[in-house]
């Protein structure tokens, strides 16, 4: 994915403020890049650049921390997001039934940002709301017992229009 | 304290450094033990690969013999049919994630992969076990050398020497199956900053990454 | 008594009678305690809360408002407590927003105690029944879970006020050798999932000399199906904060950590103010209750690693590195966190250690079996009435938690496994259900403690479905570095998902058996080792389900979806309701010439919504399993 210009001078700047809030070690490496993307929304290159400066620390070291977990993006994410809870209660309660309705609506895959960055489109693992599976959360809301049709409803709410044969406008 | 221990390996008494990894103190003396991710010049090893493992008498599993220290008295074998098995387990698992091209290969004869075929006996083939090729398109930015990530074995030796000759140009991404020798962004080598010292080319085992037809300014020796 | 355990003493009796009176302050008035816990939030307890604070105001009732934990009663959520001078305390249950202005109205401007929504009474009274006559309570016994619900996970105070830091306050007037003596003598072991005992782990901490030692809060709980470590972090953090308090003041250390996935924002915002609360009350810091001690505790949040809960990826994590494991020995007790000695628990065993030092190890070890003292605590879900949290004692038996705590299965289906210990774990079938669970016993059976997480699966629930699920997690969650895990789990993941899509080999099964051999004895580390287990247990139990997937490509709890196909039966057709076609999201149902509804298997996504949608006194729609059961099917009718 290509940055503008704006993009990088914005994530320069943005790290460069975040960094002296920490001393600087290499234990501070996860922490930093946690308040990055809590300001960013997600982790680009130029920003690893930056941490990799202030820790004395290769890029190559930052981008092999930033790709091993699974918090950290790449890109940016959706202005919605919406996380499919995948763990163990919802998978037995239809889970990926609720994950093929979103990927179905939205018409992307795990992982992917709709073209027009509206939606991001996440699985994730147990939110420890396993009595009410199968879940999604949405933004940081809990939806419990997710149905197909809650999916379209939901999408409805956001003002996506819906055609029965699937797809958006 | 540089005190020195005496054990038996393969019925053979040994006498080697106190502290030396018994895969070390093996192969010093000759004996073989398959083996792809070890690095002497590591303090702390891997043990990634799962290729070296021993029998220890009065250990109930076999271990790796690239971590395990050695001891005086300790009674080691390199061959059992737990080990064998482990050892064939291991390298059919590598082997189906490693684009077989001997023929074609720049590291054919080389190649470590074949060495352990030949030591062990194993199929060059992948027999039980689905092939899991990864389709990673191959890296020929560099003029020095060339990357094929569908060869690699994930054992680190690239990554090390090119932090040793102070580049830090490649290191691992990803986690699990994703993971992967590559530059910062997954960028090509010729735009990665790889000042073209070849050493990472020297230290693969196998034919990942391979030298292309120059004269490498840092021809070290190949392992 | 020396100088520093009179200072301890009374620093300690002076927080004791602060928290008294903040407690005496609270029960002038009515209390209503709201649970605000992700289960409760998930379930609309933060409307609940607005709605009881607006009626309040609205009918001028003094009350106090505050925002407890989770009792485990995950499955009646939102839960709300009311406690009123003249009443027994009531629990409330399935509580929605009109139910809670008819309380404050009710109940609180009136005398009416609204017993048409009450769950019990948490006392024996003359009213109504104390929820100690629910047939669980027989089994249950609380020691880490007694206070969470119950108490402001936000207030120290609180937890003070229920004998909170008395613990720490015993432990710092003892030698650190007397500490890990008594925690020695108790025999805990810890709940993490391997079941080691945790006095020796602290005894070789100890006595490792080292200018620095660490002690860390494993808080990562990342087997998808478990929510123990969450919620009692959520609804009581300064017990385990306590317990790693004392941890480090047993084994000399001055830094710690809690290491929490990102993935519980609400316990880590809890921790945190737990963490600033003892700092202000003088427990944590230089010279903790003035006894010379002196620690400090961060909070670290794991960004999203199942292997990070192993612990040497989870140091390698906080030095920040990739979560990647390091071979052991040394074992981190040794040499772990930047090399010096570090002790790592879990959650829950470090919530056992303050009652352990409050009451002593001959009191601890009366409860459980004599391999595994104490209590289990774990995550009820699946297929259960109760879902939601427990602790019962060491010894007690599956059956005793699916029925008597869990109410049994749902909807009068058929009980078909239980998976416990998640990813690491396996699946114990009915002939397991009197065996009395503990660290050694499940082990035995193929199954695991793991973390504690059980999932109650019924006779719609496909075990090859089960464990290729989590192979598929484990596969995924790889660090990737060693060879047998990396390449081997993902050799099984595909082998099982071609079964359970009708592509499976005779030889298959086989093969799944000797790579899973393999596996669990060539990985580095315990992520490894341990991902088979699912496989090995549903093969030894449950053969004939992949036997049927492979020989007959039959899906025999009609669960795996390219094995199914949905049909609905002409002669139950109600042909006039429709309510099908409406439900299907790819308009797949169609009318026939008899206005029967009919599904074009070619568009059918295999959603489900339609057998949901018949409506049940006609249960038209049913599924099939080989899917070419549906063209005889057509066939036959024509
Ligand atoms: C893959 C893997 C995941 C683990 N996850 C956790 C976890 O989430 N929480 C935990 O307490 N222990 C976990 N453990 C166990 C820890 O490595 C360690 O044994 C434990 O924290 C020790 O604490 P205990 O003695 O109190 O059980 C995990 C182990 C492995 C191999
Ligand atoms: S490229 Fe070669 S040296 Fe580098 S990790 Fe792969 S196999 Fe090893
Ligand atoms: S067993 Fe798996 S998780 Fe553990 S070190 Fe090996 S690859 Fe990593
Ligand atoms: S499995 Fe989805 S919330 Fe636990
Ligand atoms: S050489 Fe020992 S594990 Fe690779």
């Amino acid at each position: 994915m290509e940055l503008t210009d704006q993009e990088i001078t914005t994530s320069r700047e943005e790290t460069k403020k975040i960094l002296p809030q920490y001393p600087g070690r290499r234990g501070d490496l996860i922490p930093i890049l946690q308040k990055v993307q809590e300001k960013l929304g997600y982790v680009p290159a130029p920003a690893m650049e930056e941490v990799a400066a202030y820790l004395g620390i290769t890029p190559m070291d930052v981008y092999s921390v930033v790709t091993f977990y699974n918090q950290f993006r790449l890109s940016p994410p959706g202005k919605r997001q919406i996380n499919v809870c995948m763990g163990t209660a919802c998978h037995m309660r239809g889970g990926n039934i609720i994950l093929d309705s979103w990927k179905r609506r939205l018409k992307i895959d795990v992982g992917q940002v709709t073209p027009d960055r509206e939606f991001s489109l996440e699985r994730v693992a147990c939110v420890g709301c396993c009595t009410m599976a199968p879940v999604t959360v949405i933004d940081g809301e809990v939806h419990p017992k997710v149905t197909p049709t809650r999916v379209d409803g939901l999408l409805f709410s956001f003002g996506m229009k819906i055609e029965k044969e699937g797809g958006k406008h | 304290m540089s005190g020195e221990v005496t054990l038996t390996i393969d019925g053979r008494e040994i006498t080697v450094r106190e502290g030396e990894k018994l895969l070390w103190a093996a192969l010093d003396n000759g004996i073989y033990i398959p083996h792809l991710c070890a690095d002497r010049k590591e303090e702390k090893p891997d043990a990634a690969c799962r290729l070296c493992f021993v029998e220890i008498e009065g250990r109930p599993q076999p271990v790796t013999a690239c971590s395990e220290p050695v001891a005086a008295g300790m009674v080691v074998n390199t061959r059992s049919e737990r080990v064998d098995r482990l050892a064939g387990t291991a390298f059919e698992l590598l082997l189906s994630s490693h684009r077989l091209d001997c023929g074609k290969c720049a590291a054919n004869r080389s190649c470590a992969l074949q060495k352990i075929a030949r030591e062990r006996k194993f199929k060059l083939k992948v027999t039980r076990l689905r092939t899991l090729d990864r389709n990673l398109p191959v890296d020929d930015s560099s003029p020095v050398v060339t990357y094929d990530p569908n060869k690699c074995v994930l054992c680190g030796h690239c990554v090390r020497a090119c932090r040793r000759q102070g580049g830090g140009v490649l290191g691992f991404a990803g986690r699990g199956f994703e993971r992967r020798v590559t530059t910062f962004g997954g960028a090509s080598l010729a735009a990665a900053g790889c000042s073209g010292c070849g050493a990472c080319a020297a230290a693969c085992p196998v034919g990942a990454l391979t030298a292309k037809n120059v004269r490498l300014p840092n021809a070290g020796a190949k392992r | 008594m020396s100088k520093e355990n009179q200072a301890v003493s009374a620093a300690y009796a002076g927080l004791q009678q602060k928290a008294a009176l903040v407690r005496q302050s609270r029960h002038e008035k009515p209390l209503l305690l709201v649970g605000t816990a992700t289960c409760g939030l998930a379930a609309g307890a933060a409307a609940v809360l607005k709605t009881i604070k607006e009626e309040l105001a609205r009918q001028k009732v003094e009350a106090t408002v505050l925002e407890a934990g989770c009792m485990g009663h995950c499955y009646a959520e939102p839960l709300v407590i009311v406690y009123k001078p003249g009443f027994p305390p009531i629990l409330y249950g399935y509580v929605t927003e009109g139910i809670a202005s008819r309380l404050v109205i009710d109940f609180l401007a009136g005398d009416d105690p609204c017993l048409e929504f009450a769950l019990g009474a948490l006392e024996e009274n003359e009213f109504l029944p104390a929820l100690s006559d629910f047939p669980r309570f027989g089994v249950e016994q609380k020691i880490i879970l007694e206070n969470c619900g119950l108490i402001d996970p936000e207030n120290i105070m609180d937890y003070i006020a229920h004998d909170g830091y008395a613990g720490l306050a015993r432990a710092l007037q003892l030698e650190p050798a007397a500490v890990v003596a008594e925690i020695k003598a108790s025999g805990l072991r810890g709940r993490g999932g391997a079941g080691f005992p945790t006095g020796r782990k602290w005894e070789t901490c100890l006595g490792t000399p080292a200018d620095e030692k660490y002690v860390i809060c494993n808080a990562d709980e990342g087997d998808p199906g478990a929510f123990m470590d969450r919620t009692i972090m959520e609804s009581n953090p300064h017990l385990v904060l306590e317990g790693l308090i004392i941890a480090a003041r047993a084994v000399g250390a001055d830094r710690g950590y809690v290491y929490v996935r990102a993935e519980y924002p609400l316990a880590v915002k809890r921790l945190a103010l737990a963490v600033e609360q003892a700092r202000q009350c003088g427990l944590l810091g230089e010279n903790i209750l003035g006894g010379g001690f002196g620690f400090e505790v961060e909070v670290f949040q794991g960004s999203g690693a199942f292997v990070c809960g192993e612990e040497t990826a989870l140091i390698a994590s906080i030095e920040g590195e990739p979560g990647i494991p390091r071979h052991r020995p040394p074992f981190p007790a040794a040499a772990g966190l930047y090399g010096r000695p570090t002790v790592i628990d879990n959650v829950k065993t470090l919530s056992f250690i303050p009652s352990i030092i409050n009451r002593g190890a001959d009191w601890f070890k009366s409860t459980g079996t004599p391999g595994s003292p104490g209590t289990a605590v774990f995550a009820l879900a699946g297929k259960l009435v109760n879902t939601g949290l427990t602790e019962v004692p060491m010894g007690t038996t599956l059956n005793q938690v699916v029925y008597d705590v869990g109410s049994g299965i749902p909807k009068g289906k058929k009980f078909k496994a239980v998976q416990i210990g998640g990813p690491s774990g396996g699946c114990l079938p009915e002939s397991a259900l009197d065996m009395p669970i503990d660290f050694d016993s499940l082990s035995g059976a193929g199954a695991m403690m793991g973390s504690g997480g059980m999932v109650v699966l019924d006779e719609d629930d496909c075990m090859v479905e089960i464990a290729r699920f989590f192979l598929d997690f484990t596969q995924k969650e790889s660090c990737g570095k060693c060879t047998m895990c990396r390449l081997g789990t993902r050799q099984m993941l595909d082998i099982l998902e071609d079964i359970t899509r009708g592509r499976g080999r005779p030889e298959d099964i086989d093969l799944l058996l000797s790579l899973a051999e393999d596996i669990k004895a060539g990985s580095l580390c315990g992520l490894g080792k341990t991902a088979p287990n699912p496989v090995l247990s549903t093969i030894r139990y449950f053969r004939d389900e992949y036997e049927a997937h492979i020989n007959e490509k039959r899906c025999p709890s009609l669960m795996c979806q390219e094995l199914i196909a949905f049909y609905i039966l002409p002669e139950k057709c109600e042909r006039s309701c429709d309510a099908c076609v409406g439900s299907c999201p790819v308009e797949a149902i169609y009318n026939n010439a008899d206005r029967i509804k009919v599904i074009d298997q070619q568009k059918c996504v295999k959603c489900n919504s339609c057998v949901d949608a018949c409506p049940p006194q006609y249960r038209a729609v049913i599924k099939l399993s080989p899917p070419e059961l549906v063209a005889e099917r057509e066939k036959e009718n024509k």
